[in-house]
């Protein structure tokens, strides 16, 4: 990316960006394929020409349009970080048009598709595509600015009247969110036989959000929305979670993606249980699926299952609790050979712990976990007299079943992340970084290190067993297939993504790594491809993750206050009293030396 | 110059007889050292002495081989994490500080063995636990202070100028309340005026009734700065006393800067043989590490 840097002149950057905004209008106008492919024609009309239907310009092509219009109004009017602003657009305006063309291209059997056959003309895949890039290089050749700081403090000096405009900016921003996160969710349909466009309309869609809030970030918008809710903390706490609930009543609120989103919300929790061993702590835990298995099988055990072997019926909340202690207590187990083990080792320790879970569940060892034929038949938690499998009606409005497994895991994962908060900003939280940081050093300022991985295993293990007992509920079974070794890396992958050590970006990671094979489900043999694929990509031009924490974002930057990097000061450093010590050493030899 | 003002105070940390044997490599060779209280003792000696290894053995990082390490005479725990709470705090001779945290979390870090918050009040954020946070950024403030670093509490440490991370450095030791400081080269990298104002700092330090250990190259630094100094030569004490005394002796001179050069090439063949010469040309980048 740095080397598209200076590649034009910088006279000719508005030029150029003010081309990209045109080509992404006259793209979003042009027809984007040839033909009507044979699944039937590729959504949003990519077939018409815009002037055959000027009023129906839906999806991915209308979502250009606005980038287009956008670019050409931050071309001319003074806008905060331009060259950023500029460079997301690009980017997403390019994303849009590649993953469009790569599949019209593919389901219609060649270039053909998105060129020109049989006399009809379909070049909006290659004009968005130009325009993306005209965009990038102009961004190029601007100098990048800062991302702007906007003042958060005016409010607060406005005394009431300013807090209650804070109050409005955080609520319209936060429903924006929703909004977003409800339209991404929905994005493409539901995946599958029945609609096979799901994937490319979604990633396109990926490739818009990731645009407009790429834009946002480089204006420093989304930054002073962050610095803004920090400031009014229990109030966008309470909107948040107000946000989650309302999820339901948006377009989002149907069986199926309440189940999607009520997945999610398992794995997010799961992860940010994991984000404390590998985040916080820096151990490394190949294996940390088990700890959801184990809160899964226990859970299934303690309810009344027609399979369980313990006999023991007790009510949900009783159950959860006994899973995440007991998950907690292998958590311990499995953390007490970080004693002795650290790095590559512990992750191999780590990796057999896994696979022995994963195998004694499938063998049934102890008889607790069904086997092959798992423990099937769980019945729904009921709590309140009311089962949770249940469609309800709130506030007029019918919910669909699976609803109320939403709701809990909602306020599962808010809990979830208070503990994370809360440890992360205390003793414990600070020792464990600094054991990350430098285990050495750590004991060095008398931090029993040991005991400390330990804990750090068994918080992880606890929030992970937790959500294991939702998750057995939900699913009605717990097999020992879903605890499998690529679960293990998808959640680490989960929280490397989003950015190791913050809440937002688990959930963010957790979210991405579990819709995507969702909504990718048409490509089939190559929906491994795609999402390994992308995440390459996310590593190579994100590595710090998504969302990352203030310091990590640091240490991707690379570079001291001065502007050198660390290793080269101290370097300097020792060279210099190197140099020192010679004079010295020279100096009593050196007249003799010039005697002689 | 200040041995009388310190005549009275009592022996904090002491090493008797301690040697340390690496394999078949004896590192350290029964020495002994003793540290009274309020006083600053340098450490000085070509590289390769055994003057961080020693350091090793006074901070618990080590078991010595033989001999004991007494703090307030009693025997030193064997887990530096022990040690630390017992009363001694180091600095290392490459910096290592928690490079990704602020430098107020640095601090934090050190106050870790003198906050009683257990998992449940960390969970929990009640009133004692936000009283024990407050102090403890108060204390860290003030300590930021102290070492010149006020206002910087935010910065991530990796950001700061090279003499600033030593500061910082000392700061999160004497988070830790030592009654004893070891200070591991404090001054490597530093220009004259930032070493100036490090043995400042280091005076004020021993004002506040901390014993400070000081190894350093800089001779003329710790001549200027210590009560009493020792020279590690191969494991060996060489020589111990007074800056005064030190300085005159015939033996460091020697050990330091070599035979007068005369006697060097008299007797090239019979130092190589016996292979005791101790160049810094050549020892200057194998720096012993912990």
């Amino acid at each position: 990316m740095t080397k598209l840097t200076g590649f034009l002149p910088p006279a000719l950057a508005r030029p150029f960006a003010a081309l990209g905004g045109l080509l992404f209008l006259v793209a979003a106008m042009l027809p984007w394929a040839t033909f009507l492919l044979n699944d039937g024609a590729f959504p949003d009309k990519a077939t018409l020409q815009f002037f055959d239907a000027p009023f129906e310009l839906t999806g991915y092509r209308w979502h250009l349009l606005l980038f287009g219009a956008l670019v050409l109004i931050a071309t001319f009017v003074p806008t905060p970080g331009k060259a950023r602003v500029l460079r997301a657009f690009g980017w997403g305006g390019l994303a849009i048009s590649v993953i469009s063309a790569i599949f019209i291209a593919g389901k219609g059997g060649g270039i053909g598709a998105i060129t020109s056959a049989d006399g009809n003309f379909a070049l909006g895949p290659i004009v968005g595509a130009l325009g993306g890039i005209a965009l990038i290089l102009s961004a190029g050749a601007m100098p990048l600015p800062d991302i702007p700081q906007w003042p958060t403090k005016i409010f607060a000096r406005m005394g009431p009247r300013g807090r209650g405009l804070a109050w409005l900016i955080l609520l319209v921003a936060f429903a924006a969110v929703l909004y977003l996160v409800s339209l991404t969710l929905t994005a493409g349909g539901i995946g599958g036989a029945a609609f096979p466009y799901a994937g490319p309309i979604f990633l396109a869609f990926l490739g818009f959000a990731g645009g407009l809030v790429g834009a946002l970030h480089g204006m420093g918008v989304t930054g002073w929305i962050a610095r803004l809710s920090e400031e009014y903390r229990a109030f966008s706490i309470i909107v948040l979670l107000l946000c989650a609930f309302a999820l339901p009543f948006t377009d989002a609120g149907s069986q199926y993606w309440m189940q999607v989103a009520a997945t999610i919300g398992v794995y997010a929790a799961t992860a940010i249980g994991l984000n404390i061993v590998v985040g916080l702590a820096g151990l490394l835990d190949l294996g940390y699926v088990a700890f959801l298995g184990i809160g899964a099988f226990v859970a299934a055990n303690l309810s009344g299952a027609a399979a369980s072997t313990v006999g023991w019926n007790v009510p949900f909340p009783v159950a959860a609790l006994i899973s995440a202690a007991v998950a907690g207590a292998f958590g311990a187990v499995v953390g007490s050979p970080t004693l002795r083990v650290r790095g590559d080792y512990l992750a191999i320790v780590t990796l057999a712990f896994g696979e022995i879970f994963y195998r004694t569940a499938l063998n049934n060892i102890g008889d607790l976990t069904g086997g092959s034929n798992a423990i099937p038949g769980i019945p729904a938690i009921e709590m309140f007299g009311k089962p949770f499998n249940e469609p309800i009606t709130f506030l007029g409005t019918d919910l669909p079943s699976g609803v109320l497994y939403y709701f809990l895991i909602v306020l599962v994962v808010a809990a979830v992340m208070a503990v994370f908060a809360n440890l992360k900003n205390s003793r414990i939280g600070r020792a464990w970084i600094a054991i990350r940081e430098d285990e050495d050093a750590a004991r060095a300022m008398g931090i029993a290190t040991g005991r400390a991985k330990i804990l750090a295993f068994m918080c992880g293990a606890t929030l992970a067993g937790l959500a294991g007992a939702i998750f057995a509920h939900k699913l009605g079974s717990a097999s020992a297939d879903s605890f499998k070794f690529l679960e293990s890396v998808t959640l680490l992958a989960a929280v490397i993504l989003g950015g190791m050590g913050t809440i937002p970006g688990a959930v963010l990671g957790a979210s991405l790594l579990f819709v995507l094979p969702e909504k990718l489900r048409e490509f089939e043999d190559y929906r491994l491809l795609v999402f390994g694929l992308a995440l390459v990509f996310i590593m190579r031009f994100r590595p710090q993750g998504l969302v990352p924490d203030r310091v990590r974002r640091a240490e991707f930057a690379g570079e001291t206050a001065e502007g050198k990097p660390i290793e080269e000061v101290q370097e300097q450093a020792v060279l210099e009293q190197e140099l020192e010590l010679e004079r010295e050493h020279e100096a009593p030899s050196g007249p003799k030396e010039a005697g002689r | 110059m200040s041995a009388a003002r310190h005549s009275m105070s009592e022996t904090v940390l002491e090493a008797s007889g301690v040697s340390m044997i690496f394999g078949g490599l004896t590192a350290l060779n029964d020495v002994s050292l003793s540290l009274d209280e309020g006083r600053i003792v340098g450490l000085i000696g070509p590289n390769g002495a055994g003057k961080t290894t020693l350091f090793n053995c006074l901070t618990g990082l080590y078991t010595p081989s033989q001999g004991a390490v007494r703090l307030h005479g009693r025997d030193l725990p064997h887990d530096p994490a022990k040690v630390t709470a017992a009363g001694i705090a180091r600095t290392f001779q490459n910096i290592r500080l928690f490079p990704n945290m602020t430098v107020q979390e640095n601090v934090l870090v050190g106050r870790h063995i003198r906050m009683r918050q257990g998992p449940l009040a960390s969970l929990f954020h009640g009133p004692v636990f936000r009283r024990g946070e407050a102090a403890a950024r108060q204390k860290s403030t003030e300590l930021l202070e102290f070492v010149g670093l006020s206002g910087l509490d935010d910065e991530v440490a990796r950001n700061l100028p090279y003499g600033d991370q030593r500061r910082l450095e000392i700061a999160r030791a004497l988070a830790t309340e030592p009654d004893v400081l070891l200070l591991d080269e404090p001054t490597a990298g530093m220009n004259p005026q930032e070493t100036e104002a490090a043995r400042q700092l280091i005076f004020r330090i021993r004002d506040t009734g901390v014993s400070v250990v000081v190894i350093e190259h800089d001779t003329k630094f710790i001549f200027g700065l210590c009560d009493t100094v020792s020279v590690l030569v191969q494991g060996e004490v060489l020589v111990e006393g007074s800056p005064e005394t030190v300085r005159d002796d015939p033996r460091v001179i020697e050990a330091y800067l070599g035979k007068p050069r005369e006697e060097v090439e008299a007797s090239i063949s019979e130092a190589a043989a016996a292979g005791s010469v101790v160049d810094h040309r050549d020892a200057g980048t194998g720096e012993e590490d912990a």
